[in-house]
Formats: C-alpha cells, sequence, structure tokens
C-alpha cells in the first residue's frame, strides 16, 4: 500500500507558488501554523517512513549495494543496473509479462464480478445486509497469508476443489502446481476478493437518482436500456475510481504469489511477478542496489500508467456536477 | 483528499531555492547522515571486568524441537556464567536468511547467528563474520577435537568464518513401513543408480506409490553423482561441471519419469520445497526423499511410518562429511570474546553436547560425539548417528565451501530442472540454460 500512496502523491503536482503569493504569506502563514502542528505527527512518518526511505532508494539505485556492506562502502555504479534490468536480465521481462498478464486478466474481471454483485445486491429484500456482508467478507481477509495457504491446498492435486470437480466426473489438474494453471489460479483468488469495490460500487448505485430510472422507464427503456444508459453513466465515476486503484493493486500483488509458490515464483517462474521478483533480487540474490532500481522503474511505470487512466477518463468518466457550471 | 497546495516541506524547499536541483540536494542530505549513521554502528569495547553483566543476542533457524534443545543448552551456560544472559530469538528456514539480512543492514546482526553452505561465502566474503583464526590459534576456541575437513569447511578465503555445529551427509531416506507392506526391499547403499531406478519403477508398479523423488532438481544429488564422475560442482571459483554433465543427468531422470519411477512433475515439485514437512517421504506422494542424515528426526516427526536412510545410489565414496551448518560471530558485535567463549562451550562442553544432541548434525567435535552416541535415547537420533558412522567409514574428500552465488546456483538447478520435467525443455536446452545462468550466478566468465 506504501507505493500507491506514493504514487499518487508524485502525479499530484508540486509546483512553486505563483509570484502574487508573495503578499498575503506571512499573514497565511502564521493562521497555519497549528494546522501544521496538528499534522506533525502524520508529516514526520510520511517523512521517517515513506520520503526518507524513498530517496535513499533511489540513490541505493545507482549502487551496487548488497545489504551486507555498510553503506558508507557502496560503489556508484551509474546506470548500469537499469541497462542491465531492460537488457540482459531475462528473468526481469519474464516477470514484466507476467504481471502484466494478470493485471489485464483479473483487474477487469474483478471489476465486473463486484459491479455485478453490487447490482444484485443494491434491492430491498429481507435479510439484505447478512448478504453483503458475507460477499464482502473474502476482502477482509485480503493480503492474508493464511488464505493462501487454503487456496494452495484447495487447489492442489488432492484439493478440495478437485474432490469437487470428481463429483461430476472432472478430473482436475494439480492448479497451483502446475505451470499452465498456476497464475490462473492466482487470478481466481484475486477476482474472489472483490468485496471493496463492490461496497464503492454499492455506495455509487445509491446515489443514483431514482427519478431518473423513472424517467426512463417512462420513455419506455428496458432494464438493460436503463442499465446502459442510467446506471453507467452516472456510476462511470465511480468505475473509474475503482478502476486506478484496482489496477495500482492488480500490479502490486505479492502476498499470494509469495505464498503459493514459497518464496520462489514457481513452477517454472509461472508466478512470478515483478514485486516476487524484486523481492528474490533484493533479499535473496543480495542485489539490494539492483532490487532498488526495479522498485523504481516500477514506481513510474504505475504512475504512467495512472495518468494514461486519468487522460482516457476524460473521454468516458461523466460527472454530473460538470454540466451544471 | 489532497489539499490544494502542496505539502509545506515542499513548499518551503521550493519557495527558498525554487529549482528542483535543491530539492534532490536535500535528499542526498538526507541519505548522507544515515549511511554514516548505519556505518557507525559497532565498536570493539572489550571490557576488562570478566563479571560485568554481558547480554548475547542469538538467532537461529529451526523447527520447536530444536529451539528447546538449544534453550536448554544455553541456560547451562548461563548457570555457569550467571553475567550472560541471552536474547534469543529464532524461526523457521523460510525468511531467516531476509531477516539476518535486514538485521545486519541495520547494523543489529545478532552477536551470534546460524549460517550454512548457501551464504556463509556471502557473509564472510563482506567481513560481517569475524575471523576466528586467532581464537582458534591460542586455544579461546578448541577446535583440536574436530575432524579436519568439519575445520576447513568453515573457512572461505583463508579466514574462519564460522563453527562447524554439526556433521552429516547425503541420506536417502526411504518409507520402510510402505515398503514391507507390499514385501518389497529395502534401498541399499552402493546400489548403482540404474539399479536404483529401477527398484523404484518396481515400488512404483507394486505398492501403486511412485518409488522415488525425482533428484533432477535436487543440487546435493546432483553433486553426488557429479563426483562420481570424477567432477565436482565447483572446481576453484569457476564450475566443475559442463553441459554434457548436466544434460546426462537430465537424461537420467527424463528416463525414470518415462518408466513410471517418479511421481508427476506437480507432484515432484511439491517435493522441491525445502520444507521438512512437505518431502514426499513423509507425505507419503513417494516412496524415498532426498535429504541430509540428520533432518531423520525431524522426518519422523511427520510421519508415522517408520523410516529407513541409505547413501545416495552408486559409489558412497562420493559423499562427504558435511558441515551441516554453522555458527558465526558477528564482526560488530561489542562482545566478541564472550560469544567466541559460548560457541567454544556449545561445541566441546560435553553436557552441551548431549543436550543439543544430533539436531543440527553429529557434534563435531569427536569426543562429545561418541559420549553422545553413548547417551543417546531418541530412536531416530540413534538411526542417524549408525547411519553416518556407516557412511563415515567411506568418506570421500570433502569439497571446497561452495562459491558466492551458491544459493542462486541452487535456485536455477530447480528451475530448469522443473521446466524439463514439464517437459517444456528437453534435456540438452535445460543443461545449456543452467550452466550458463550458474556461470552468471557465481561470476565466472
Amino acid at each position: 500500500m506504501t507505493t500507491v500512496r506514493t504514487a499518487q502523491s508524485r502525479i499530484e503536482p508540486v509546483r512553486p507558488g505563483p509570484a502574487d503569493r508573495q503578499g498575503p504569506r506571512r499573514r497565511r502563514h502564521s493562521e497555519n501554523l497549528p494546522g501544521y502542528v496538528f499534522l506533525s505527527p502524520w508529516l514526520l512518518g510520511l517523512l521517517a517512513i515513506t520520503a526518507i526511505p524513498m530517496m535513499l532508494s533511489l540513490y541505493l539505485s545507482f549502487t551496487d549495494y548488497d545489504i551486507l556492506t555498510p553503506l558508507s562502502e557502496v560503489n556508484w555504479v551509474g546506470w548500469d543496473n537499469y541497462r542491465r534490468m531492460f537488457t540482459s536480465d531475462p528473468s526481469y521481462w519474464h516477470a514484466v509479462q507476467v504481471t502484466v498478464t494478470f493485471a489485464l486478466v483479473a483487474v477487469p474481471l474483478k471489476l465486473a464480478a463486484a459491479l455485478a454483485v453490487a447490482l444484485l445486491l443494491n434491492r430491498a429484500i429481507r435479510g439484505i445486509g447478512l448478504f453483503r456482508g458475507l460477499f464482502y467478507l473474502p476482502s477482509l481477509l485480503g493480503g492474508s497469508v493464511a488464505l493462501a495457504i487454503v487456496w494452495r491446498s484447495m487447489f492442489s492435486r488432492d484439493g478440495s476443489f478437485n474432490s469437487f470437480l470428481a463429483f461430476f466426473g472432472i478430473e482436475g489438474a494439480p492448479w497451483v502446481n502446475d505451470p499452465r494453471f498456476a497464475l490462473e489460479t492466482l487470478m481466481v483468488l484475486a477476482i474472489w476478493q472483490f468485496g471493496a469495490p463492490m461496497v464503492i460500487f454499492l455506495a455509487g448505485l445509491k446515489q443514483v437518482p431514482a427519478e431518473l430510472y423513472e424517467a426512463a422507464s417512462v420513455d419506455g427503456a428496458g432494464t438493460w436500456s436503463q442499465f446502459r444508459n442510467v446506471t453507467l453513466p452516472m456510476l462511470s465515476p465511480v468505475i473509474f475510481f475503482n478502476l486506478v486503484l484496482e489496477t495500482i493493486h492488480g500490479f502490486q500483488g505479492f502476498t499470494a504469489a509469495f505464498v503459493l509458490s514459497n518464496g520462489t515464483g514457481g513452477p517454472v517462474d509461472s508466478t512470478l511477478m515483478y514485486t516476487l521478483d524484486l523481492y528474490i533480487k533484493g533479499f535473496v540474490e543480495l542485489n539490494m542496489g539492483y532490487a532498488s532500481a526495479m522498485a523504481w522503474v516500477f514506481l513510474l511505470t504505475i504512475g504512467l500508467i495512472t495518468v494514461v487512466l486519468f487522460r482516457t477518463g476524460r473521454f468516458w468518466v461523466h460527472y454530473s456536477d460538470a454540466e451544471e457550471h | 483528499m489532497y489539499p490544494d497546495k502542496a505539502p509545506p516541506t515542499d513548499v518551503r524547499t521550493t519557495r527558498r531555492h525554487g529549482t528542483a536541483t535543491r530539492r534532490r540536494l536535500l535528499a542526498a542530505a538526507l541519505v548522507v547522515p544515515l549511511a554514516l549513521g548505519a556505518a557507525a554502528c559497532g565498536g570493539d569495547d572489550e571490557s576488562s571486568d570478566p563479571n560485568k553483566p554481558v547480554e548475547l543476542s542469538i538467532f537461529w533457524w529451526g523447527a520447536e524441537g530444536r529451539a528447546t534443545l538449544t534453550e536448554k543448552a544455553l541456560e547451562l551456560y548461563h548457570q555457569k556464567h550467571p553475567n550472560v544472559t541471552f536474547k534469543k530469538t529464532w524461526q523457521a528456514n523460510q525468511g531467516y536468511f531476509d531477516k539476518l539480512a535486514t538485521l545486519t543492514a541495520g547494523g543489529n546482526a545478532p552477536d551470534l547467528f546460524q549460517i550454512d553452505d548457501n551464504y556463509i561465502a556471502e557473509y564472510a566474503g563482506r567481513n560481517v563474520t569475524l575471523d576466528l583464526t586467532s581464537y582458534a590459534g591460542d586455544g579461546r576456541l578448541d577446535m583440536s577435537k574436530f575432524p579436519p575437513g568439519l575445520k576447513e569447511y568453515g573457512t572461505v578465503d583463508g579466514k574462519l568464518a564460522g563453527v562447524a555445529f554439526g556433521e552429516n551427509t547425503q541420506g536417502l531416506v526411504y518409507d520402510k513401513t510402505l515398503l514391507d507392506k507390499f514385501k518389497l526391499p529395502a534401498p541399499k547403499t552402493g546400489m548403482s543408480w540404474d539399479d536404483y531406478i529401477s527398484w523404484a519403477e518396481n515400488v512404483s508398479k507394486t505398492a501403486k506409490v511412485p518409488g522415488t523423488q525425482d533428484a533432477s532438481a535436487v543440487y546435493q544429488a546432483y553433486w553426488v553423482w557429479l563426483r562420481q564422475r570424477g567432477k565436482d560442482l565447483y572446481k576453484g571459483k569457476e564450475l566443475g561441471f559442463d553441459e554434457q554433465d548436466v544434460t546426462a543427468w537430465f537424461e537420467l531422470w527424463k528416463g525414470a519419469r518415462e518408466r513410471g519411477a517418479t511421481p508427476t512433475p506437480d507432484v515432484i515439485h511439491e517435493g522441491n520445497a525445502t520444507d521438512i514437512s512437505k518431502q514426499l517421504v513423509v507425505t507419503g506422494k513417494a516412496a524415498t526423499s532426498w535429504v541430509w542424515a540428520n533432518q531423520m528426526p525431524e522426518l519422523k516427526k511427520n510421519t508415522k511410518d517408520e523410516l529407513g536412510v541409505v547413501a545416495y545410489p552408486g559409489d558412497p565414496k562420493a559423499q562427504w562429511a558435511r558441515a551441516s551448518m554453522y555458527f558465526s560471530v558477528f564482526r560488530g558485535s561489542p562482545n566478541k570474546d564472550q560469544a567466541v567463549d559460548v560457541l567454544n562451550f556449545l561445541a566441546n562442553d560435553p553436557e552441551a553436547g548431549k543436550i543439543l544432541g544430533t539436531d543440527r548434525g553429529l557434534p563435531s567435535n569427536l569426543e562429545v560425539r561418541q559420549v553422545v552416541a553413548d547417551s543417546v535415547t531418541d530412536p531416530s537420533m540413534k538411526q542417524t548417528i549408525a547411519v553416518q558412522n556407516e557412511l563415515g567409514k567411506t568418506f570421500g574428500p570433502a569439497p571446497a565451501v561452495p562459491l558466492k552465488g551458491h544459493s542462486k546456483v541452487r535456485s536455477e538447478l530447480i528451475r530448469v530442472a522443473e521446466e524439463v520435467q514439464f517437459g517444456r525443455q528437453t534435456p540438452a536446452q535445460g543443461a545449456a540454460a543452467f550452466v550458463a545462468a550458474a556461470k552468471a550466478a557465481i561470476g565466472q566468465g
């Protein structure tokens, strides 16, 4: 989650104030002081836990730091780490490919599942609170290691999923231990944890004014037409919000891949997510300088993807208040 | 959600200097003191007062059984030296070296830590470990009762980087209960690889449990097999084998898989985990597993079946007395002398030896080893001792301690061997890939 926050705060433009601010600055400064004082615990935390380590890792990405050698003795290697990443590290591009595949499949499906279930739960029936709670439950267990362990045993050759398939006479596969299916198993796990976007969708659906549906049905719109022409446009800011968040989240998947593969990215690198490769390079192979470089490329890439999403959002995200101006 | 203006620190810097370069300088200014701070940790202020209270931190990996034994042995030291107390930390093997590396990076490495072949060259090469040569020279660390191989095994680039805390050797563990049930013979030390695979094929057919775990991803099995061919894993600072060797090794196991002597690749993959509880011989998914002889008692805890152990197939002379693991002293420890004294005690004191038993391998000190052999009651420890003593008669010379990059070589062997097992690469393709990756890992041009 740290990277999410930092990714966003980097995108947030930080520009020096215009010259005309010089005048009232002094007065505003004294007014703002108590505010800053109250903010200081958070600011100190940001500085100590995020900003300083980030700057340090930027510096380390240009060195051969190996964790064990004291920082004062590291060697500056210029762009070597970055060059190696793009030219001579075969596992790097493999990890990129695995991660992109994962995000491209898991994120849209997760959002679709979240929206579908949110639509189902957006009605007044008895016990709806219980249903909502039940559907949200998997994401409460979110990044939990225990869940990934359960997943591993459920989807092994003699796991309960295969026993279930056997009921229907279907012979299962050793899902998590087979390179053809291991990544897909991870995707299913990610999609299943659709609770968080679902709750946000649900909140969004509640905001759609009922008059719009009434007006649409008076005009003769059926369910599908209402969904297409009322629900989707009204929900587009929420869809956009979820899309940005889940995309970032999808790229950062680590825990499940780590647990399912015992930290190796196996079988045969089929679950070698970018973050897992980064961890192996840094902590197992002790190339922390290289791992830092990987982290920075990762951060910039996610930042870039987010910017692109924001740009495309202009074409399809519909803010109702924008039209009032 | 975000304030309409930038956070105050940024505002102030940019106002005063107005350029982004200045911000980068600020970052550098933050980095430098941090770097110096980490480097400044750990002086060597030894006090002359022998009774001043000393707290030593000690860190090891292992299961709960090992923790109980180690804590008891440390308690014994504390009774004899009441001024010395211990801050004990232990955890499972997975994640142990991440934590050790992180502690070291923060300048907080434990005074004493357990380490193995995978990392001893890495830590010694970067001067994290204290060079124990002078301690061994003047007797503060007594290694005179150690077999010479074990002492040399802890030496990296002429420096004594760790004290061997146990001797072990490769052990092929088999499920005796299963074999007895089907009246099948047990594997024997000295049987050829071909005979062994035929034996395993027969087990698969009769018992309907795969006869052997596929060893193509098991580096120590590959290593023994190489030594039987007159090669070695490393030779000086280079690889001691070539593509033909790897191809032949992968072909051997491809044949075994085709004959049904091994489980399917996904099950082999499960067994390739280092975790003892996942070894196929205890999960019942194969009749044998490729492990180290001292792991017998831990394996035993994970199964109801009776287990037996023999040498790996082929000439047993290719096996050697290996230091199963070491204890090292952190070079930056403020209490080095005291820490070395603890190692000396744990390694040489017969009472401590009796407590520790063979959990880390046969005790390095041969006299202690005898005491332990005479007094041990745990049946699987007894079995370990008997087998290692038997194999010890034919041990060949020990190879040098593995090179820096060894753990990468191991993980590459697993990755490539699994590619071949899943049929994604031919043995020859896999061999070429593995040799290239292994050379890169040890920095051979």
